[in-house]
């Protein structure tokens, strides 16, 4: 361990299962589902994971002027973050950094003014300042006065693994002392979840079981489920923590990046490699001493088997010591947001030495021969290290690498 | 109090929840903590609520007085026409 360590103080969570993140992880624990219907009249239901939210403990009705839901729940899960970080008085404004990811910005504002204009009534005048993709980014930064580097990554899937990523990267390089990163995402309106169908890659609704509509792994699966909500992780260096006597959850231990630079949405196994390996040099470990993979696991056709492939190839006959669950199938798919809320997940993991199954998965795809989590709260009574991946449309991969800080 | 400005008080009340004995319509809004884009927004308001076109050559406003004045002009040529 080194002062230049990058730790992890603090999380906080808007999440389909909730806004406290050792509930949340318990019911994952549990393999219990937070999707359900979603259904609007004249349009399909999908499979969704809504945020019971509600922004009144964190917005005064004036302060929410012009704040779309996307910004409300990433400021109330940065504030939670901050407290659980005990969040210090009079940190030089300069050395405080914001890195969040979006896919979509404010897609509720963004509906209502389409709405509006199409049907001939007048355009809100803070359409733009509600939807625009760094507007979660900057009001957290309005809040915790952070007048360094306040940068937004739109990044799809890999959005806010990314943020993490370059929050890490700006502290190591003393750039900062401390930063929030993280990710919010809200787009269940029915303009984009309706987009989303046009494409074909959500779930088809379990009319008997709409939980287990997303089966990550499964080989009856059909893709994922749109999800909701805010996670954020206060990043600071070692030596800034201790100064502070601050609680140290885990190290974050390294990230690996790549491009597919192949296709649009159909991921690609060496693309995938290469940011495995990265991580894995970057964090110093090797596959053996990884024991939880929280997967991107989106129960696409293509992509899991892809990932599968990717994680057999580089962890090769170590692969039998690595243990994989994908969460999307319990709390959706949060595409900006679910980087940092699998990070969280894998944080969480990390901290208690046991890790989530994937529940819906029944009947395992063969092409996804890795060693899936089947059984709720499987112990993991040696695991040291875990990555958390997340590839987006786009070919951007992201892996994040967390090791317990003991 | 005019009818209007009673109005304004409480479509910043409905809005913002601000208690209208609170306001003094002779200090500039921003003092009660709206800033420029809730009086934007508030401005948006006013022209529904009264079914005016608020006019540009009076957006530069600055307290509950003048703006209830600039309301009671506008409805006043309206209904001359």
């Amino acid at each position: 361990m080194s002062a230049r360590d990058v730790v992890i103080s603090g999380l906080g969570l808007v999440s389909p299962h909730g806004d406290d993140p050792a509930i949340a992880f318990e019911a994952l624990l549990r393999g219990q589902s937070a999707i359900n219907l979603w259904t609007r009249e004249g349009l399909p239901p999908a499979a969704v994971a809504s945020a019971a939210f509600s922004p009144e403990r964190w917005f005064t009705k004036l302060q929410l002027v012009g704040v779309d839901r996307v910004s409300q729940m990433a400021v109330a899960a940065a504030e939670m973050a901050r407290t659980d970080a005990r969040w210090p008085e009079g940190i030089d404004p300069e050395r405080i950094g914001v890195f969040i990811g979006s896919g979509m910005g404010g897609a509720s504002a963004l509906e209502d003014g389409y709405e509006a204009a199409r049907s001939g009534r007048r355009v809100s005048p803070l359409t733009v300042v509600a939807a625009m993709t760094n507007a979660p980014a900057a009001h957290i930064a309005i809040r915790a006065r952070a007048e360094g580097p306040v940068y937004t990554y739109s990044v799809a899937c890999a959005s806010s693994a990314l943020a993490i990523a370059e929050a890490a990267k700006a502290i190591a390089a003393g750039e900062i002392d401390i930063a929030i990163a993280g990710g919010a995402e809200a787009l269940l309106v029915p303009g984009v979840v309706r987009a989303w169908q046009a494409l074909q890659t959500l779930a088809t609704p379990d009319a008997a079981d709409p939980g287990r509509s997303c089966r990550p792994f499964d080989l009856h699966r059909s893709g994922f489920a749109l999800g909701e909500g805010a996670a954020m992780l206060v990043l600071e260096s070692r030596q800034h923590a201790q100064d502070r006597g601050a609680p140290v959850r885990v190290r974050f231990a390294g990230s690996g990046i790549s491009c597919d630079a192949q296709h649009m949405t159909k991921p690609q196994a060496q693309g995938q490699m290469r940011a495995l390996r990265n991580a894995l040099r970057a964090s110093g470990l090797s596959p053996r001493d990884i024991g939880y993979c929280n997967a991107h696991g989106t129960a696409t056709r293509v992509g899991d088997g892809v990932e599968c492939e990717a994680l057999r190839t580089v962890w090769g006959d170590d692969i039998d010591a690595l243990r994989v669950s994908s969460t999307k199938s319990m709390h959706g798919h949060l595409l900006g947001a679910a980087g940092a809320l699998e990070a969280v997940v894998t944080v969480l993991a990390l901290e208690q030495r046991c890790a989530p199954p994937t529940p819906s998965c029944q009947e395992p795809d063969p092409a996804c021969a890795v060693p899936l989590i089947r059984e709720t709260k499987a112990s993991l009574p040696d695991l040291r290290s875990a990555i958390s991946n997340s590839f987006a449309f786009g070919g951007t991969n992201v892996v994040l690498a967390f090791s317990r800080n003991d | 109090m005019s009818n209007t400005m009673t109005e304004l008080l409480g479509l910043i009340q409905k809005a913002y929840d601000i208690d209208p004995a609170s306001i003094d319509p002779h200090k500039p809004l921003s003092e009660f903590g709206l800033d420029s884009l809730a009086l934007a927004e508030l401005m948006f308001n006013i022209e529904d609520h009264f079914h005016i076109d608020y006019p540009e050559s009076r957006t530069g406003v600055q307290t509950l007085a003048e703006l209830a004045q600039v309301v009671d002009e506008v409805r006043a040529a309206v209904q001359v026409k």
